[in-house]
């Protein structure tokens, strides 16, 4: 169980973020630099590039990044350890200057090396490639190196999902995973999953050696994941079914479907049809909005029911489902939802009889014998499928690579 | 106490690949990491692999541009191997599931990169480290590796009676507990120390933990004062922008709007050797043609689309932590610390002549196949490479001479968790903060040991490492916790640093020729009567230094190989 606590802020630093400091080079301009592999400066320059020169340019995103760093911001830092099996939480603020450049990380750094070094939290690379600082930021999951204090700060931001408060940043740790301490979370369970999903390439009757430019289209658009546990941490799935495998194994699982070597296809869309596989998504979108790399967790998992389906994996409650609400809009215009649950669920709808009492109590279960009404334009519904019959859309569609941050 | 045949610490590229090499050949294998495999720094590489896959390509023309590139210094019988190997390797990884970008007909694509002559970079997009690291990883997982996983290196145990390295000893993260592996054989592959410049392109785990413990177990360090700055780091961060781009077209440019390679390698231009490209960079910034410090990377004229295709994560980066657009704008770049070509000396197979049962491969080794500058896109092939003969190297040991378990002794491990007790006892009265030693080491060796060197700058160096030393006597920590204690680790890894800023610096001081990223203003050549030589870095317990001898370069009478005038 928490305990929250409350500490008064800590001493402001007075010192600038390491990303604006002086250039090294500077003193050494005053030399005369006196080496034998550097030609002599006067020769013609030639091929200069077409277009204007980029001084104007540069010189306005200069002018941008030089911005007074008097500016200060307050990290109020959820932290706490393990205690006897428990998390004991308390709330810590923190106070630091910045300026336009500086990111979440670089102001955690700053308080772990002039005020605090006992804050503890992961990071690696601070090039959103090794996804070691997730966290969760103003209430979503975001990488500390790619998240610029300005933009969680005084108010709405576009793009930025939630409004800041003032001039306070909220972080903690990620969420559905164990906090270990302060902002590290146990990613034991994250990397099983997808240890569980059989993560490699195997041999089979499957397999397609012949590869071309295009094969990689459907893999390379799940590539770009760094297993940072964003989409982890702020899926909504996970929070009902805490064995759910979760968005990232399954876009890794997916990056394996599409490989034209991998020889277990049809095996594998199998397994992930299973209980806690694909069909536990609820489609909220929380992954894509996350994801710091736009691998668009969501969208893999889709297209990996439609392939499922496709490849005749239809015997299990997800794609029943699937099945049933297409064929009750088809013919009646209408969903039927007690039928819809009956063939989802097959025997196991008994296990729900709790729940249905309690809905009929409420007047909430419609009658599922008679339909009692006719849906109006029904013919039109049904064109609508005769029309989606003929020309399909291509649910491979995004397939190409978008690159990071395009989430 | 953990009991394995192999011991491999650092789970990048090559260690993953020694991995591979242990435990399909049915040893027990041991892997030892402080961060998740998946977080190593080989994800970070973007822009390729070197190997002579193409038909009109061949891997003696690689090789000769590694010699040249190494300026020379480069072992040629390990360059020899690497670039022999270099197509297989390569395969390994697509038959592992890499997936390599490819050419219409299926054949893996290749583009150019600096200081080759034929366009042999294999590349997965520009995320070709992370695809790769992938793909060792999935392995790993196949394989059934057993990871350590968030484990830091503490120290190298010595087996004092038969002179072999018995194993190591390292901290669980997690709990703070210390523990003790003993192995029949270990390996380093904990990277490179580029973290010991305040700018720089790398990781902030790139602290060089396995050289520096390596040194302090009796296995010396090679050619520590080699160390390449990248000529294109984000100007206000450092972050990389792969060579890969300029291997697509991208021209740099001055304040002038001008292009201003062909002053320097008029044949190559942009393409040229990345220490050659570093230095005339610092002539264009002090000959005024820079803004702010730093030049610029151009590649509007390439086109939005192709940048969109082939260069969507360096658009992305450059725009999230540079705030500019490359479709729309030149990037402003400057040479950025990016690589250390020194490390624990080793034969031509990763062993170390010094410490029999301790191997090296990766950016931690000095194979050495760099020499004094590495091309790019021939570290993930050193990675894969001697992950793969190292590893295989390895396992003949233990089943030849190495075949007897070396002793282990529990008193290290004693020593080992008094040594952290203490340092964690420390006062904060009258100490020193490891955050400010280690800003103002990094700050003067960005100052004083640069692109440009020369003695009077060097001594600045020296002071500085010396302040550093003592100052790291009086170091505290404010954690006093054992679990997940980064405050502590840090402090170690500091201390790693410490004794590899004295290492670069000492060697840089008594380097007097200009070869490679190494340049000397006041000895500006050459000089390969005196200097065709590795500088050997060695710990010396009693002195609590560095101590400084030789050793010739290891060469192979190939007549192509004789030292020649370097030009692009």
């Amino acid at each position: 169980m928490a305990t929250e606590t409350k500490k008064t802020a800590t001493k402001a630093t007075t010192k600038k973020p390491a990303a604006v400091k002086k250039a090294p080079a500077k003193k050494a301009a005053a030399k005369k630099p006196a080496v034998k592999k550097v030609a002599p400066k006067k020769v013609a320059a030639k091929a200069a590039p077409k277009k204007a020169s980029p001084v104007k340019k540069a010189a306005v995103k200069k002018a941008a990044a030089k911005a007074p760093s008097s500016k200060t911001v307050t990290f109020r830092i959820k932290r706490g350890e393990q205690v006897d099996g428990a998390f004991e939480a308390r709330h810590e603020d923190f106070k630091i200057k910045y300026d336009d450049s500086t990111t979440v990380l670089q102001g955690l750094e700053m308080i772990k090396g002039e005020q605090d070094g006992s804050l503890t939290f992961r990071r690696s690379c601070r090039a959103s490639i090794c996804g070691s600082c997730g966290m969760f930021i103003n209430n979503r999951s975001r990488l500390a190196c790619k998240t610029k204090i300005k933009d969680m700060v005084g108010g709405v931001k576009e793009n930025m999902n939630v409004p800041a408060s003032g001039n306070i940043i909220e972080i903690e740790a990620q969420k559905n995973q164990p906090v270990l301490k302060d902002l590290v979370v146990d990613i034991q369970p994250f990397y099983k999953k997808v240890e569980n999903i059989t993560p490699f390439v195997q041999e089979g009757a499957e397999t397609n050696a012949d590869v071309d430019k295009t094969s990689f289209e459907q893999v390379n658009m799940v590539s770009n994941c760094i297993m940072c546990g964003a989409c982890y941490s702020d899926c909504t799935a996970m929070v009902e079914n805490p064995d759910f495998l979760g968005p990232a194994a399954l876009a890794k699982a997916f990056r394996f479907v599409s490989d034209p070597r991998e020889g277990q296809k049809t095996d594998r869309l199998k397994e992930l049809s299973e209980k806690n596989g694909v069909w536990d998504c609820t489609r909220c979108g929380m992954c894509v909005d996350a994801c710091p790399k736009g691998v668009a967790p969501m969208e893999a998992i889709i297209k990996l029911r439609t392939r499922s389906m496709n490849s005749g994996v239809t015997n299990n409650p997800g794609a029943r489902h699937a099945m049933s609400f297409k064929k009750d809009i088809a013919t009646w215009g209408v969903l039927n939802e007690p039928v819809m649950l009956l063939k989802t669920l097959r025997h196991n709808v008994i296990k729900q009889a709790g729940n249905a009492l309690n809905l009929v109590r409420k007047g909430k279960i419609p009658n599922p014998l008679p339909f009692d009404h006719k849906v109006e334009g029904l013919n039109e519904v049904r064109d609508i499928f005769k029309e989606l019959e003929k020309n399909p859309i291509d649910v491979e569609t995004r397939a190409e690579d978008t690159g990071p941050g395009a989430g | 106490m953990h009991k394995h045949d192999m011991l491999i610490v650092g789970a990048g590229l090559a260690g993953l690949r020694a991995a591979f090499e242990g435990i399909t050949a049915g040893l027990s294998v041991a892997v030892i990491t402080k961060v998740h495999p998946l977080r190593s720094h080989s994800c970070a590489a973007q822009g390729g692999v070197n190997a002579a896959i193409n038909k009109q390509d061949n891997w003696e023309d690689h090789a000769y541009d590694t010699v040249k590139g190494s300026d020379y210094l480069g072992d040629q019988d390990s360059i020899d191997i690497m670039c022999k190997e270099a197509p297989q390797a390569v395969l390994d990884l697509d038959d592992m599931g890499c997936p390599f970008s490819r050419e219409d007909d299926g054949s893996i694509a290749q583009r150019a990169f600096g200081g080759a002559s034929f366009p042999r970079t294999a590349y997965a997009a520009d995320r070709t480290g992370h695809a790769m690291l992938h793909t060792l990883w999935e392995q790993s997982i196949k394989n059934g590796v057993q990871v350590f996983d968030e484990y830091h290196l503490l120290e190298i145990t010595v087996d004092k009676k038969s002179g072999r390295a018995s194993g190591a000893i390292a901290v669980n993260i997690a709990t703070g507990k210390i523990e003790q592996f003993a192995s029949k054989s270990i390996l380093i592959a904990t990277g490179g120390y580029g973290r010991l410049f305040h700018s720089n392109t790398n990781a902030m785990i790139n602290t060089g933990d396995g050289i520096a413990l390596a040194m302090k177990a009796g296995a010396p360090a090679a050619d520590l004062e080699f160390v390449q700055f990248h000529p294109t780091g984000l100007k206000s961060s450092g972050i990389l922008i792969s060579e890969g781009v300029r291997g697509e077209g991208a021209y740099l440019i001055g304040k002038d709007g001008k292009r201003f390679m062909q002053k320097y390698a008029p044949n190559k231009l942009e393409l040229a050797s990345r220490d050659v490209v570093s230095r005339s960079e610092m002539m264009e910034i002090m000959n005024g043609n820079g803004e702010d410090g730093a030049i610029f990377l151009d590649v509007r004229h390439l086109g939005k689309e192709l940048i969109l295709e082939r260069l969507p994560q360096i658009r992305q980066l450059s725009i999230d932590f540079e705030g500019v657009d490359p479709i729309d704008a030149p990037i402003p770049v400057k040479p950025t610390c990016h690589y250390t070509m020194g490390g624990i000396r080793t034969d031509k197979l990763g062993m170390s002549n010094y410490l029999p049962g301790l191997f090296a491969a990766g950016e931690a080794a000095c194979v050495s196949v760099h020499g004094s500058n590495r091309l790019g896109a021939n570290s993930l092939l050193e990675g894969i490479v001697f992950g793969k003969i190292t590893g295989k190297e390895m396992v003949r040991y233990m089943t030849e001479e190495g075949k007897a378990q070396p002793a282990t002794d529990t008193s290290d491990l004693a020593n080992v968790q008094r040594d952290v007790a203490n340092l964690k006892a420390r006062k904060k009265e009258g100490g020193v903060r490891a955050h400010d030693i280690r800003e103002k080491l990094t700050k003067d060796l960005d100052m004083y040991c640069n692109v440009f060197r020369e003695e009077k700058t060097l001594l600045k160096a020296r002071k500085s490492v010396e302040k550093a030393k003592s100052d790291f006597e009086k170091v505290y920590v404010d954690d006093k916790a054992d679990e997940f204690n980064t405050d502590l680790l840090t402090t170690i890894e500091l201390g790693n640093l410490i004794i590899l800023a004295e290492g670069t610096v000492e060697s840089a001081i008594a380097r007097k020729e200009s070869r490679g990223a190494h340049t000397r203003e006041e000895y500006p050549d050459r000089d390969d009567e005196n200097w065709m030589k590795h500088s050997i870095a060695s710990w010396n317990h009693n002195k609590n230094g560095i101590e400084l001898d030789y050793e010739e370069v290891r060469t192979t009478g190939n007549p192509k190989y004789a030292p020649a005038v370097r030009s692009y």
